[in-house]
């Protein structure tokens, strides 16, 4: 009887290391995150639509039903990467993501030059090139340094009435997620 | 020799089994670490940050979400009314009260997953600051129910489990020392279809 004790007291510590050791681990290897899902989706440097509008079920979860929202996979490691949509919508925010999904910087509309999203993502070594002789084109854009490698990058946009609908879905195809060559 | 063996066994069985089943357990429940609670309504500010607990970290690998940075916005989730009992697609309830400030803001009825409650209507189960109708305190009276009603109607449909989700864009209670004097608007229940 005490040997059965013994046993079961083990087993729940047992329990509490697996417990910690899995849930380290989850991140680590899910299969379902969002990188994983757009990597379905398509390609790296392809402005995916995420919400259900575009046709198929919704590519990642929990979007507003009045946004509508696009996501392009980068790697800064082959360079840095230039993220520009043209055109007036009421509303439109935009984050940038790590591999496992974590938001590391965000910024909307009221933060950009006249409202237009013109935006660089760029690791801090980059960062210190460009700022040697910045380029002409890039003189109005948003640099955003993120010290990662592969990320995710995200513009979502209000959509206040149907009216919207058209002039918004627009403006996320129009939206291009290109590498920028230095 | 074979009780050693089983011993053994059971032990290792407890540990994995046990292990595993409490992680999908405490990912599967909506309550967590880190939450918000004003009135009733929760937000989780740290979800999708670096900073987030190991919890949400593992919740957002496994649900694949992309959270909303803090310069876009925070969500709040409601999942009872103001009399504590769990919100239904079948009931009809009253969400009245200020809302904090913000460029504007969101409501929508979810289903289980968080996904809009689909309504079999051109009309959406969701509203924006924009087009509703305001008091002349600047308060917010929406109808939530399957009948068409005056003023603010929310349309839902069906039945079973209901969330109610409120996102404030560009605001400043998204910053953490925002929330601390942060009302929000109550839900109460007006009636069910039973």
């Amino acid at each position: 009887m005490r040997k059965l004790l013994h046993t079961v007291l083990l087993g729940l510590l047992g329990a509490g290391i697996v417990h910690i050791v899995v849930l380290m681990l989850v991140p680590e290897f899910s299969e379902r995150d969002a990188w994983s899902r757009l990597a379905m989706a398509s390609d790296l440097y392809k402005m995916t639509r995420l919400d259900a509008e575009a046709g198929g079920a919704p590519v990642v979860k929990s979007v507003d039903p009045l946004f509508y929202a696009a996501a392009c996979r980068f790697d800064l490691a082959e360079g840095m990467v230039r993220i520009k949509a043209p055109g007036n919508v009421p509303f439109w925010s935009v984050s940038v993501y790590d591999r496992s999904g974590h938001n590391l910087y965000s910024f909307n509309d009221h933060s950009a030059t006249g409202g237009v999203l013109d935006t660089v993502v760029l690791t801090p070594a980059q960062m210190i090139d460009v700022r040697r002789e910045l380029p002409e084109e890039l003189q109005g854009a948003i640099f955003v340094e993120a010290p990662i490698e592969e990320g995710i990058f995200v513009i979502r946009s209000f959509v206040p009435d149907d009216s919207w609908k058209p002039v918004v879905s627009q403006f996320l195809e129009q939206s291009s997620c290109e590498l920028q060559d230095y | 020799m074979l009780k050693n063996a089983f011993l053994t066994l059971l032990s290792l069985a407890i540990a994995i089994g046990g292990g595993g089943g409490s992680v999908w357990y405490a990912l599967k429940a909506q309550d967590g670490v880190g939450a918000i609670r004003i009135g009733q309504w929760t937000a989780f500010p740290e979800i999708g940050t670096q900073a987030a607990d190991p919890y949400s970290k593992a919740r957002v690998a496994r649900e694949g979400v992309l959270a909303l940075g803090r310069a876009e916005g925070l969500s709040f989730i409601a999942e009872r009314d103001a009399g504590g009992d769990q919100l239904r697609r079948e009931c009809a309830y009253m969400i009245e009260g200020r809302f904090p400030t913000a460029r504007f803001w969101t409501l929508y009825a979810a289903d289980q997953s968080l996904g809009v409650v689909d309504t079999d209507r051109p009309r959406l189960a969701a509203l924006q600051s924009y087009q509703v109708l305001r008091q002349p305190d600047n308060s917010v009276i929406i109808t939530v129910g399957n009948r068409p009603a005056p003023g603010n109607w929310l349309l839902t449909e069906g039945f079973g489990r209901m969330y109610f989700v409120l996102t404030f864009y560009d605001t400043p209670i998204a910053s953490s020392t925002g929330l601390s004097d942060v009302t929000l608007p109550r839900i109460v229940k007006a009636g069910c279809n039973a």
